[in-house]
Parts: structure tokens; C-alpha cells; sequence
């Protein structure tokens, strides 16, 4: 489904969302904006919430306050597997791929359920989608790794094939929680390359969080920054690069221009 | 073998071992008197029934403790039916599944709203239950004293006849069941158990997944249930007791859970060593299955071959890394 | 009134398991086999020590310290080597264990069912609100009371209970504390055991002492548990109330379909709070 093109409209709009674990703001009243076919990064020390900030919006936890629009609707309260249908995907901190199946039948049985297939008892699910699935491994660098087992690939490569996971659902709006953790700087740079050349190709809306700074300022249009749930500046990379409450939260004083 | 967890393509890869199996089968009669043929079809209905359980858990990461419930529902459906309603068997057989999996739906609806510990907990207890209502309400179930003379008709009577006709219906169940391990409604599951929130973010719900793929457990199961209730000529409440429901978990666990094939080795194994030990000591048995699971489980460090919950589910459940 | 005399027996094998399974993360399926050992020691008990008045008490006594001692067996023998395994492995080796005690229950005791006399002073009936009611419940609703509170005591009020308490919420910090977890790992499991085997001794001059027994309180007491949240002593207790009385009102009113109750309202509690009414949520 193709995406109107930049500046028509909000895919994803926060206003005031927050969530509280017991006397914590985890999030705190935070407003996001995100228009199509952007490339937003969300940054922010640790604990700024932005984990938290990502599983209110998908659905993984319920927010106490606010609320979420997604492509123009109110999704508040729709569960996960919901609004991954309606076109939002996501990938997870921690590496979450399916790891006793291989890397093919992984993004195989995504394909079957972006396509609605998932309680069809007949067909043959090996057949199914191979092409595809192939395409997509390919398009990640995975194509030589389509048997193996995603438990015994290398980390990196379970990040990317995570990433192809997520892109077999083809999303409108992709949310990547720190997409190169644990990956060294070139892969990282390789990964967020292939991303932007993705949202560049089909449109695709992208917010990804990180702690790389040179990966930051490489790839995002926008940068929205957390400091304890709440946000501190949204602007773009030269702006907030320059803000000076970013630079205290960061390196605990500004810096001289 | 295919790769970890998907057994076989379009033909078996040990098609070749699985015709010489069948042609074995087909031509035990003439090689082995009548009470080998019943073992073999004893071996058969756990096979299925182990088979089925291991839908849930091998390939769904659900461990059920209370299984023996849709055997047993099976078992008094088909029973009730020929006895009370003059059903022939013919009809009250297929009649089983269904009943299996209504009770399998409604008692499913809860369990999979669970995980883990408290899954097994009150698939346990749901089990229990219906041992008890068999085995209060005399009326229609009999009760204690079960429902006898529940034989196949005349045609199928002997050892060799239903020794067949058993092969051929768990051989239909087992042909079913594998289609739906490899169907894309089996790899979907599949990816539940690997990650369940991964799966919810390709578009899978995960709970009625995990239902539907309960439900199914439960229909086969009953099924075996009722080939049992032919085979046995009689049904009792101990056909859900919870003992009953330790049958398929030790089998499937024997064989190997990850896969297919393995709960009907498992069957096979099980089976023998039953009937080694309790034609000697009948009353040992569940002393020494007992036993024997939890020496195997307590010497071998990975207990048995496949299956574990690992350390998520310890961190889910005490609400804490 | 016998509801709350059934409930007194699954609180004493709840509020057992609950404890066991909040120090120990094991679920001990086994609890019900060391409800039914008790109730058989009783009969042994009874019937070989001599008919005097005293006997009955003693028996009383005794029977759940060998429910104890068979505990701690347990616990040592076995237990002790499967604390790290998986919690599937762990909830086996338990199933495992209701099949051997069950054997040898049938072995030592035979497959008749037994009885246990109530002892003379409470073989009669009183008379409660023009109602004849069983003299023998009496007691146990004597003690409910008692034991309730003697619990409490000993949660709340000793170095022991407070130990305990620490345990279930966070072990490993107990650990690093220098409490020697291990042997409270032990104390917990035998104090479980005998108020599992305490609720058999006081159960058995009620009902028919068979086989089967571990598996009907089994089966009640996850209910329960179920209802009142593992590892939550309070919740054990209302619960074990709730379902006692509840059962007892079913025999009344629904003969035959007491326990379909029973289901509906375990169903009605996993649907609006899964995790129990005082439980703490599965993360």
C-alpha cells in the first residue's frame, strides 16, 4: 500500500501520552509528530523512556494518559497484533527472531501472516512465499544464510534478519528500539544505510531510537530527544545538536558554539 | 530431516523407512498371534493420542497436564453414543473428535489465558473435573462402575479386524496432524512458541492461535479415546484421571518432542516397557513409571531431549529477572 | 456449617503448597499424596495404639510429623537436586512423585477404603440452631480459629515467618544477605508437609480414607490457589473458605454439579484477574 508522499499528513501522532509505574513517570505528557516518509530518531540517556515510549505506542503497554493516532485513527487500546495489521512494525531491543526456525522459514511465516494465511491447515508452508522471502533475506544481505537456524546467527545477522521480519508485514511505519545494539560501527552504519534506502524506495516511515550519535546524525531528518519521559527538544539534527539543555543532559554543561 | 523443527517436506524424508514400516504393519497378522496385535494397537491409539499432545507441545511450547480430559470425553462420547442413542460405531467414532474438541474449546478459552505453570495447573484441574463429573453423575455416565459391553459390531470384532481398522484411522489421524504441523497455520504456531511477541507483531493473535491449535490437540485426542473405548469394550472415569494425563507428557517426552515422529516411537517404547513390567509386578507400574521419569529427569541434565521453558518463563513468573 | 470444617482441610493443604511455592518456585503436585499419607497414618495410628481417650489426640499429633519427616525425605532426597532445573522438569518430577506415593500408599495400606472412628468425646452431635451437627466438626472449627492465628503468629511475629515472607518476595537478596536459604528451603517444604498432613489427620475421621484422596484435593486445592493467588497466604485462606463453603452450599442446592460451580467461578476469577484475587501478576 503505497504512502502519500512527504508532508501529507501525520502517520503517527502522540498527544500527551504518558504511563506510570508506581510513583515513576516512565513517560511524561510526551507529544510526537511524526509526518510520512520521515526518518525520526529518538535519542536520550538511559532511562529516558524511550523502550517505554515505543511499546505505548505498539500496544505492548497500556498508557494511562493521552492518546495515539495512527494514520489519522485513534488506535488506543488496540493490541499489538492489530496494529500490525493496520501497518505498523516494529523491531525489539533485545534480538527477538523466531530461533529454532531457519532465517527463510522465519520471514516465511511472516509473509503467511501479513497475508492472512495463519490458520490455513492445508497448504504446504515450505512452498509458500519463497520468492518473497528469499527477496527480502536478499535485501537484508541475508540471502546466503536462508537455512540456518536464526539462534545460530551471528548477532548481527539476527538483527538484520529481525529487520526483514518486520519489513515482510510491509509496514507504513517502522519502529526500530535501537536497531544496531551490539553491532561495531560499521555494521552499524551498513544497517542504517540499508534502512534509509528502504524509506527512501517504498516510503516507508521510520523512528528509531539509538545511542550511536554518528548514526544519529547520518540518517535521521528529525531528531526528538527524552530526558525522564518527557521530551526535552524535537528539531531537526543541527538544531538540536546546538540546544543547549541537550547539551547539559548529555555532557552535563553546554558546550561552547 | 529438515531444518530444527519442521520435519519433512512434501514426502517424508524417511519415506522410505516409513513404506517399509507400513508394509511391516499391514502384514503383522500372519507373523504374530492376537495379543501382539493388541499391543500393536494399543501402541498405535497412545501414538495418536501422544501425537496429538505433542501438537500442543512440541510444536505450541503448551505442556497440558490434564490431556487425558478430551481422551476420556472421546472415550464417553463414543460409548454413550452406541449404547444409549444406538449410534453404530461407524458414526459415533467421527462423533468423538467433535465432542473432544467442544470440550476442548470451552476449558481452552480459559487455560491459554494462562502461561506455563498455572496452564498446567488448570488444564490439571479442568481434567479432574471431568473425572469427577463422570464419575458422580451414574445416571448417564455409569460412574464408577463405567459403561461395559462397548464393542465394535461384528465385523470388527477380532484382534486382526480392529487391529486394522485402528492402523487405518490413527493412520488418517497422523496424516491429518502432520499436514497441520506443516501447514502455515503450523508454522505460525511454531513462531508463538519460539516468541510470542515477536509473533504478535507479524499480525498473529497469539491467544486464539494457541486456542485453535488446542482445540485441534484435543479433537485427535479424542479420537484415540474412542478407538480406545472399542478397543478396551468398556469405559471408565479413570480415562480422565490425571494419571492418564501423565501417559502422552511421558511418552511425547520419550520420543522426543521436536519431532513429529517421535511421540509414536515414544508410544512404541512406552508400551513395551508397560507391558514388560506390569505382566511381572501389576501393581508396581505407576511406582515404577514414577520412578523412572524422575531418575531420568534428575541423573540426565537436560531431563529429556528437547523441551524446556528455560529461564524467561522463571523471570515471567516471579515478576522479576 | 461442614463447608467451612472442608474449607479448614484445604486451607491447611493450600496455604501449604502456597508456601512452598513462594519460598521454593516449585508447585508441588505431590501435596496432595502427603494430604492423603496423613490421613492414612491416621488410621494406622488409631489402630494400634490402645483404645483409650488419649489415643485419638495422640494420633493426631503424631500423623502429620511423619508427614513431616516424609517431607523433609522428600525435600532432601530429591528435591534439593532439581532447584535450578526447568520449572517443567521440576512440575514432572512432582506429577512423578503422586504416582510413587500412591503406589506405596496402596502397598502399605492396601486398596479398601478405611475409616478413622471419631475418639468418644465428639463421636455425637450437638444440636446448632435445631440442626443436628457432627460434634467432631466442632473441633476442627475450634481450631480453625487457632491455627489461623497461630500462623499468622508465626508469618508475622517470628524471625522464622519473617524469613519466610523475604523469601518469597526476593530470594537472591536473602541469599546475598547471608540467610542460609537452603535449610529455610528445607523448613518451609517440612512445614508445608505438616500442615498438609495435619489437614489429612483432621480431614480423615470424616470422610472415606481410599486412594483418590490426593487427587480430589489436589484438585480443589488448585482451585484455591488458583482463585487465591500462589504464594499468597491470605488469599489462601479467604479462598479456602470461599471454596468450602461454596462446595458445601453446592452439595446442598446442585448435587451433582458442586464442582461445575467450583469451575465457573475459577473461570470468572481467571477472566478478571488472572493471576488470583491476592496473587502477584505474571510479568
Amino acid at each position: 500500500m503505497a504512502a502519500p508522499s512527504d508532508g501529507q499528513g501525520l502517520i503517527l501522532e502522540t498527544s500527551g501520552l504518558g504511563k506510570r509505574f508506581g510513583g515513576v513517570h516512565a513517560v511524561n505528557g510526551v507529544n510526537l509528530s511524526v509526518p510520512y516518509g520521515e526518518v525520526r530518531a529518538i535519542i536520550g540517556p538511559n532511562g529516558a523512556g524511550k523502550t517505554t515510549l515505543f511499546n505505548l505506542i505498539t500496544g505492548d503497554l497500556s498508557h494511562d494518559t493521552g492518546e495515539i493516532h495512527f494514520a489519522g485513527e485513534n488506535v488506543n487500546g488496540l493490541p499489538p497484533h492489530l496494529l500490525c495489521r493496520r501497518g505498523m512494525g516494529r523491531t525489539f531491543q533485545i534480538t527477538s527472531v523466531f530461533r529454532r526456525l531457519t532465517a527463510l522459514e522465519n520471514v516465511q511465516t511472516a509473509l503467511l501472516a501479513h497475508h492472512r494465511r495463519h490458520f490455513n491447515f492445508l497448504a504446504r508452508a515450505r512452498r509458500l512465499y519463497r520468492a518473497e522471502a528469499l527477496f527480502l533475506l536478499d535485501r537484508v544481505g541475508l540471502h546466503d544464510q536462508a537455512g540456518k537456524p536464526s539462534g545460530m546467527l551471528a548477532h548481527g545477522d539476527q538483527r538484520r534478519l529481525e529487520l526483514a521480519i518486520a519489513l515482510a508485514s510491509e509496514p507504513r511505519l517502522l519502529l526500530l528500539d535501537e536497531p544496531t545494539a551490539g553491532m561495531a560501527p560499521r555494521e552499524r552504519h551498513e544497517i542504517m544505510a540499508l534502512v534509509g534506502r528502504i524509506a527512501a524506495d517504498t516510503g516507508l516511515t521510520v523512528v528509531f531510537t539509538e545511542h550511536d550519535m554518528d548514526v544519529v546524525f547520518a540518517v535521521a531528518r528529525r531528531i526528538t530527544v527524552l530526558h525522564q519521559g518527557a521530551v526535552l527538544a524535537d528539531d531537526a539534527p543541527a538544531a538540536v545538536r546546538a540546544n543547549a539543555d541537550v547539551q547539559r543532559v548529555y555532557l552535563g554543561q553546554p558546550v561552547a558554539a | 530431516m529438515g531444518p530444527a523443527g519442521t520435519p519433512g517436506g512434501l514426502v517424508p524424508r524417511g519415506a522410505g523407512g516409513l513404506a517399509v514400516l507400513a508394509l511391516a504393519l499391514a502384514l503383522a497378522p500372519l507373523a504374530l498371534p492376537p495379543f501382539f496385535l493388541q499391543l500393536l494397537t494399543e501402541i498405535a491409539i497412545v501414538g495418536l493420542f501422544a501425537t496429538a499432545f505433542n501438537l500442543l507441545m512440541g510444536f505450541g511450547g503448551m505442556v497440558s497436564f490434564g490431556h487425558a480430559a478430551y481422551f476420556a470425553i472421546g472415550a464417553y462420547t463414543a460409548a454413550l453414543l452406541v449404547k444409549r442413542a444406538g449410534v453404530p460405531m461407524l458414526l459415533a467414532v467421527p462423533a468423538a473428535p467433535i465432542a473432544a474438541a467442544v470440550g476442548a474449546l470451552v476449558f481452552g478459552f480459559f487455560i491459554v489465558r494462562l502461561s506455563h505453570t498455572y496452564f498446567a495447573m488448570l488444564s490439571l484441574a479442568f481434567a479432574q473435573i471431568v473425572f469427577t463429573v463422570i464419575f458422580k453423575w451414574k445416571g448417564l455416565t455409569g460412574g464408577d462402575d463405567g459403561l461395559l459391553d462397548v464393542w465394535p459390531p461384528a465385523l470388527l470384532k477380532s484382534p486382526v479386524a480392529y487391529y486394522y481398522f485402528t492402523l487405518v484411522v490413527v493412520g488418517l489421524g497422523l496424516l491429518a496432524l502432520h499436514a497441520v504441523i506443516e501447514s502455515p497455520f503450523g508454522y505460525a504456531l511454531r513462531s508463538v512458541r519460539e516468541n510470542p511477541r515477536r509473533a504478535r507483531f507479524i499480525g498473529i493473535d497469539v491467544r486464539r492461535h494457541q486456542l485453535v491449535a488446542f482445540v485441534v490437540s484435543g479433537a485427535f485426542s479424542g479420537l484415540a479415546g474412542a478407538l480406545f473405548a472399542f478397543y478396551n469394550g468398556s469405559v471408565f472415569p479413570d480415562f480422565a484421571y490425571f494419571t492418564k494425563s501423565f501417559e502422552p507428557l511421558v511418552v511425547a517426552l520419550l520420543g522426543g518432542v521436536q519431532s513429529f515422529w517421535g511421540p509414536l516411537a515414544g508410544a512404541f517404547g512406552f508400551k513395551i516397557l508397560e507391558w514388560l513390567v506390569s505382566r511381572q509386578w501389576p501393581v508396581y507400574w505407576p511406582l515404577f513409571l514414577g520412578t523412572i521419569v524422575i531418575v531420568v529427569i534428575v541423573v540426565l541434565p537436560q531431563g529429556f531431549v528437547g523441551l524446556t521453558w528455560g529461564n524467561g518463563w522463571r523471570r515471567r513468573l516471579t515478576g522479576k529477572a | 456449617m461442614s463447608g467451612l470444617s472442608v474449607g479448614m482441610f484445604l486451607f491447611l493443604v493450600s496455604v501449604g503448597m502456597s508456601l512452598i511455592f513462594g519460598v521454593t518456585r516449585i508447585v508441588n503436585l505431590a501435596h496432595g499424596s502427603l494430604y492423603m499419607v496423613g490421613a492414612y497414618l491416621m488410621v494406622t495410628l488409631t489402630e494400634i495404639l490402645p483404645d483409650r481417650p488419649w489415643a485419638f489426640w495422640l494420633a493426631l499429633l503424631l500423623a502429620p510429623l511423619g508427614v513431616a519427616l516424609v517431607g523433609g525425605a522428600i525435600e532432601a532426597g530429591l528435591l534439593r537436586l532439581i532447584y535450578h532445573r526447568d520449572p517443567l522438569m521440576q512440575l514432572i518430577v512432582t506429577f512423578g512423585l503422586i504416582l510413587v506415593i500412591g503406589t506405596l500408599v496402596l502397598l502399605a495400606w492396601g486398596p479398601d477404603n478405611k475409616s478413622v472412628s471419631r475418639p468418644d468425646a465428639l463421636a455425637g452431635s450437638v444440636r446448632v440452631f435445631g440442626q443436628p451437627f457432627p460434634s467432631y466438626y466442632l473441633l476442627v472449627l475450634g481450631l480453625a480459629p487457632v491455627l489461623a492465628v497461630g500462623l499468622w503468629l508465626v508469618f508475622y511475629r517470628t524471625r522464622w515467618g519473617m524469613l519466610i515472607r523475604a523469601a518469597t518476595v526476593d530470594r537472591e537478596m536473602l541469599g546475598a544477605l547471608g540467610v542460609n536459604v537452603a535449610a529455610l528451603y528445607t523448613q518451609v517444604f517440612v512445614f508445608g508437609s505438616w500442615l498438609a498432613g495435619l489437614g489429612g489427620a483432621l480431614a480423615a475421621p470424616t470422610v472415606a480414607v481410599a486412594l483418590g484422596m490426593d487427587g480430589d484435593v489436589l484438585t480443589t486445592a488448585f482451585v484455591v490457589v488458583v482463585i487465591g493467588g500462589l504464594g499468597s497466604f491470605a488469599g489462601s485462606f479467604i479462598s479456602a473458605l470461599l471454596v468450602g463453603l461454596l462446595q458445601s452450599f453446592g452439595i446442598l442446592v446442585f448435587p451433582a454439579v458442586s464442582i461445575v460451580l467450583l469451575f465457573a467461578i475459577m473461570a470468572v476469577v481467571l477472566i478478571v484477574r488472572p493471576w488470583g484475587l491476592l496473587g502477584r501478576p505474571e510479568a
